[in-house]
């Protein structure tokens, strides 16, 4: 799934292990989302969403709809 | 927020082993092995047991059996999700690999071929461990792979 979060990471110049331990996941995870090889699920994209204080749907992007 | 359990806490030189996490999971796992030794050693000085007590010592390493596989639960609820997930994935190529050998090894002694005395009545409870074990590691390292 793409999203926008390496560049929302970047934005607050946080490492890939801040941003881990801020949502309580692995910096593998991060990276798995940041490259899309992993789609997280529907609470961590809330947490993410919150963390980061926007719409999910402008983090994330579901594949195949516009 | 506490750090997620990762398969690389586990993992001896592989730059983020946990000492304490090592130790808190594969103690109960020496203790079995310590056990199973003891009650084997032990079953073999003492052959007119009545059968009711032979068997209570001879299941005595369930128990610490047990206390492996609640301090496994322990370690799996502590993951995050991708973590949950790798290791399901390696489970099951574990646990399908292992029923796969097993199957395999069963219709070539059906067939009548000579496997050796180890393999003569199937893999065994050792044997088992021994087969899985190894799978398990190279699934975890396949499932690693994907999200690399």
């Amino acid at each position: 799934m793409k999203n926008q979060l390496r560049g929302l990471r970047a934005g607050k110049a946080w490492s890939q292990s801040d941003l881990a331990e801020a949502l309580g996941v692995s910096r593998q995870t991060i990276n798995a989302i940041e490259t899309e090889k992993y789609d997280p699920s529907l609470p961590l994209a809330f947490a993410i969403a919150k963390l980061f204080k926007q719409p999910i749907e402008q983090i994330f992007e579901a594949p195949g709809r516009k | 927020m506490e750090n997620p359990n990762v398969f690389e806490h586990y993992v001896p030189h592989s730059g983020q082993y946990s000492l304490q996490k090592d130790l808190r999971l594969n103690a109960w796992l020496a203790v079995t092995v310590i056990v199973y030794l003891i009650v084997l050693f032990m079953s073999k000085g003492h052959p007119n047991w009545s059968p009711g007590l032979r068997a209570f010592h001879l299941l005595l390493p369930v128990l610490p059996a047990l206390l492996y596989i609640r301090a496994w639960v322990r370690v799996v609820r502590g993951m995050d999700e991708l973590q949950r997930g790798i290791q399901l994935a390696a489970f099951l190529f574990a646990a399908l690999g292992t029923v796969v050998i097993s199957m395999i090894i069963s219709t070539l002694n059906t067939a009548g071929l000579d496997l050796g005395v180890m393999l003569r009545s199937g893999l065994g409870i050792g044997g088992t461990f021994l087969v899985m074990f190894p799978l398990w590691l190279v699934g975890t390292a396949i499932a690693q792979c994907r999200y690399q």
